[in-house]
């Protein structure tokens, strides 16, 4: 992976750290539906494409979705400059980088815990 | 790994992985401090217990209930107005606590008779309340006191009552928030679903996880109803015991808080379909995204951006002049539990304040995680501290001001470093655009203060200077400022009242006709 495209995956990580709650609930589970579900609407919203939110709990995930890609075009013009096909390929690389951080190489004890 | 282990717990070898300095290039993966573990032997540590927890922080904020503790006198000591949960309901919350002042006999031969008539004998005293809440402490359920079956005793009495039982004494985990878990799941279990309440509003939420200190509660209450969405209930802060058992009506969950308001959030989800949003109330950033976000959820967002295009322009260059005084000032954020991540970032972003370290008495690691993710770089984050640890920062991270609660806010005076008290504050609402200035107003105020200055000379052996006339916090915090900013025609101090929230209890609110009506119409 290229510096380039490295530091843009920080910038966009560190703007969901500072600015969102949505990715740290408290077990793997959700932390699995929430970054699967808000990080995909977003790329759709990014990439112009419609964006179906059918459940009450869809359109949950739609409201941060929203958020958070008006966030990264006011914040990251290099963002609205993108081919779309790079758009979805960056975004996949944030999310697999999220999943690391609050899923697979986090140290919170009690992410797997079965009980409340 | 970048622990920490204080010079003053060497002899506590394992408090090193209950601290960690945020470095250059790390990341949650590696700097994590360990948490909610019960507290090690020979570490004094600033916890309350499981009873606190329950009762004190999240039981309590109900309103229109007689709280009851089952034990001795001493165990309602700390639980006894040492938060501000106002309510508008006279504050019956907060001027009475009822004990059953469990003795030695009781321990010896049962208390079971005597909490039964303290039950009935409060009731007797407040015949208009008609609610109890019930807490176990260590000593009667220790001896086995069945509560449950003296709650149903009463009831079956006086059909009229209802008691909520709360089995969480002290030793019930190793802080409060095992507390909070254990009257939030018995709550959803015991009392949600049993009342049906009247829907008014095509848009209504439960408020979860908020407390009312000082009013915050009624703050963001009044930003709902601008936008004419229904209250249901708040858990707890200014909240209905009767309200509180018609959660499952609501259409979504805003939650305000961690951990244990996620639990009952997570519940309503799976029992009644109630989806979760969680948002933050502090700060103007934060406020705006907030709103808008609920607004959207709800095809309103329109009402919101009302609230917030008014809110801001009010209100920013109030921000804007504290930031200008505030810029660089280093803060330990140490203030027990969420508002670790609440605050962590915004007030370094809208106040220009350095947070140098967080820490949390009962976070579990998660609520680590937001704060270490949302502070700066170089902050210390530590896990249930003891009191030498935090002295031995404060000396190492001099910071210019302290955000905790009172025990640890008191110590920290005694080596002259202001605080604010960040579990009941001193002048708030803090949420809220306005309750953000004031948050900033009272920072300046703390650490400007030109009786800090003072303080910090030791009349024993230091010189008191006599051709220092008389200093103002102004004279203080402006020294160093540009004329440009010291002359600012358009930034300026808190212009709010003294009581912000005088006038929110009789306002009128928009009247949005409801789907049902306009279809009718």
């Amino acid at each position: 992976m290229d510096e380039v495209t490295k530091d843009r995956i920080e910038q966009l990580i560190d703007y969901i750290m500072k600015k969102c709650l949505w990715q740290f609930h408290s077990r793997t589970w959700d932390r699995e539906r929430q970054n699967e579900n808000i990080l995909g609407m977003t790329t759709q919203i990014l990439c112009d494409e419609p964006v179906t939110a059918e459940s009450l709990e869809d359109k949950c995930y739609w409201v941060d979705a929203v958020y958070l890609a008006d966030a990264y075009k006011k914040r990251y013009p290099w963002l609205t400059g993108m081919e779309k096909p790079e758009i979805k390929s960056l975004m996949q690389d944030v999310k697999k980088r999220l999943d690391h951080l609050t899923i697979t190489g986090s140290l919170n004890e009690e992410l797997n815990d079965p009980l409340y | 790994m970048p622990y920490h282990l204080f010079k003053c717990s060497e002899s506590i070898p394992e408090r090193e992985k209950h601290a960690v300095i945020k470095g250059e290039g790390e990341d949650l993966t590696s700097a994590l401090p360990l948490g909610y573990l019960n507290t090690i032997p020979g570490s004094i540590s600033e916890r309350g217990c499981a009873y606190c927890g329950a009762k004190h922080v999240i039981g309590t904020p109900m309103k229109d209930v007689i709280h009851m503790s089952h034990g001795p006198v001493g165990c309602t000591y700390d639980t006894w107005q040492t938060k501000r949960y106002i309510s508008d309901n006279d504050n019956f919350q907060l001027k009475y606590t009822f004990a059953t002042d469990m003795k030695e006999q009781h321990i010896v031969f049962g208390a079971e008779k005597q909490l039964k008539k303290n039950i009935l004998e409060a009731f007797a005293a407040f015949p208009e309340m008609k609610r109890m809440t019930l807490y176990q402490t260590c000593a009667s359920a220790l001896i086995g006191d069945d509560i449950n079956a003296i709650a149903d005793e009463v009831m079956e009495e006086m059909p009229d009552v209802d008691i909520f039982v709360c089995n969480s004494p002290g030793f019930g985990g190793p802080s409060q928030s095992g507390g909070h878990h254990k009257i939030n799941i018995a709550w959803i279990n015991q009392k949600v679903g049993t009342v049906e309440p009247e829907i008014t509003s095509d848009y209504v939420i439960n408020y979860v996880g908020e407390y009312n200190i000082q009013g915050d509660q009624e703050v963001m209450q009044d930003f709902f109803k601008q936008m004419g969405i229904q209250i249901l209930s708040t858990f707890t802060g200014n909240g209905s015991y009767d309200e509180l058992r018609g959660m499952h009506r609501a259409h979504l969950n805003v939650l305000e808080c961690a951990r244990s308001a996620e639990y009952i959030c997570n519940e309503l989800r799976v029992r009644y379909g109630i989806p979760r949003l969680d948002i933050d109330g502090f700060g103007h950033e934060a406020m705006a995204a907030s709103l808008r976000k609920v607004g959207m959820f709800f095809g309103i967002e329109d009402r919101a951006e009302a609230i917030i295009e008014r809110e801001s322009a009010r209100w920013k260059p109030e921000l804007d002049w504290y930031k200008a005084r505030l810029t660089n000032k280093k803060v330990c954020l140490w203030p027990g539990g969420s508002k670790l991540w609440h605050w962590a970032n915004v007030i370094h972003e809208e106040m220009g304040i350095d947070v140098v370290s967080v820490y949390t008495k009962f976070g579990h690691q998660q609520d680590m995680e937001k704060g270490v993710s949302r502070c700066e770089i170089g902050a210390l984050a530590i896990d249930d501290p003891n009191e030498l640890e935090g002295m031995e920062a404060i000396e190492t991270l001099e910071p210019d001001i302290i955000f905790t609660g009172k025990r640890p806010g008191e110590v920290a005076k005694k080596v002259r470093v202001p605080y604010l008290n960040a579990h009941a504050y001193h002048n708030g609402p803090w949420k809220g655009w306005e309750g953000w200035v004031r948050f900033a107003r009272d920072i300046y105020n703390g650490i400007y203060s030109p009786i800090h200055k003072l303080s910090l000379l030791d009349i024993s052996k230091d010189e008191i200077p006599t051709n220092v006339g008389f200093e103002t916090q102004r004279m203080l915090s402006d020294v160093n400022l540009s004329d440009e900013i010291k002359n600012s025609p358009t930034l300026r101090e808190y212009s709010g009242k003294y009581d912000c929230l005088k006038g929110l209890r009789e306002k009128t609110y928009p009247e949005y006709l409801t789907k049902k009506v306009s279809e009718a119409v």
